[in-house]
């Protein structure tokens, strides 16, 4: 398994479950909210706002904060290097299940 | 960690709040009883007074969805899926009822239930390219499909029958999409968002 890691090298910061599971529902929208983010990842609030506060330092999400109704909603959105990196990302997850089976 | 299932979560958000299809179902089924003209509906201001009033219900469904399991912006492609199924569905329901049985002198003229099956092709048209089709898609749509395919529809337009079906349609297969969109999301409630999301 290493041998086949250092063939195909994987992104640790987008590795992690709960990071990828975020990217790739980003990936498939334009924008969601925090909300919609917890639901569809099942994360809790804790994790999910660590998680997406490293991928805005890593320059993957942007992150807007407004108020809707009063009450504060966190819209975010994948940037355009956060959409390559994720898509190139289960490309080499791709690569090294192929390389896998073939093993 | 699967995949297409968390790539699927912004379609099936978009497609599954079934509940706005019970305001839709009701209109259609207060059209035909209008179209009859059944009890105070045979007034037109009373149908378009409890046609706003059914609009008027999507306000308060939009808050719970948005409230309980958040917003998104859809992608373009679910954007273009939805063009694509709604040209699909306006082409089905209109020309498919013109051709199938109507007046126009190039008609078909058959015996069948056009609304019906130009409503259920439309719909199952529309999930087809949306969000793929559930078994009840298939039973509810495909039924109204085949009962307005059969040859019975003899003698006078059924087309008010077929609006009447369609709405009941709508309306049981709302409740069935908000039910799996509960199963897919979680209960609403669940993650105590009074205050907001204060998220990230």
């Amino acid at each position: 398994m290493s041998a086949l890691s250092e063939e195909v090298p994987l992104d640790r910061l987008i590795h992690e479950p709960g990071r990828l599971a975020i990217l790739t529902v980003l990936s498939s929208v334009r924008e969601a909210d925090f909300v919609f983010l917890q639901r569809a990842t099942g994360l809790t609030k804790g994790n999910l706002s660590s998680h997406l506060a490293k991928l805005e330092d890593a320059g993957l999400v942007a992150i807007e904060k407004r108020f809707v109704r009063r009450k504060p909603n966190t819209n975010i959105a994948l940037t355009a290097e956060g959409r390559r990196r994720i898509e190139r990302h289960w490309k080499q997850l791709e690569r090294l299940r192929t390389l896998g089976d073939r093993a | 960690m699967r995949r297409a299932q968390l790539e699927k979560a912004a379609a099936n958000y978009w497609y599954l709040r079934g509940l706005f299809l019970v305001p839709l179902g009701a209109l259609c089924v207060l059209s035909a009883l209008g179209n009859w003209q059944v009890g105070p509906l045979r007034h037109p201001w009373a149908f378009l007074m409890l046609a706003l009033l059914l609009g008027a219900g999507c306000l308060p469904i939009n808050r719970y969805y948005n409230d309980n399991y958040g917003r998104i912006s859809p992608s373009t492609s679910l954007h273009v899926r939805g063009a694509i199924a709604l040209v699909i569905g306006v082409a089905a329901i209109l020309g498919g009822s013109l051709l199938l049985r109507s007046r126009a002198p190039w008609s078909l003229d058959l015996p069948v239930n056009a609304l019906a099956i130009c409503f259920a092709i439309a719909m199952l048209a529309s999930y087809g390219f949306g969000v793929g089709l559930h078994a009840h898609h298939v039973v509810i749509w495909g039924g109204l499909l085949v009962a307005g395919a059969l040859p019975v529809w003899n003698g006078a337009d059924p087309s008010n029958i077929g609006l009447l079906a369609a709405g009941i349609a709508f309306a049981i297969s709302g409740l069935l999409d908000h039910r799996l969109f509960v199963k897919t999301f979680g209960p609403p409630g669940r993650l105590a968002l009074e205050e907001g999301d204060v998220g990230a």
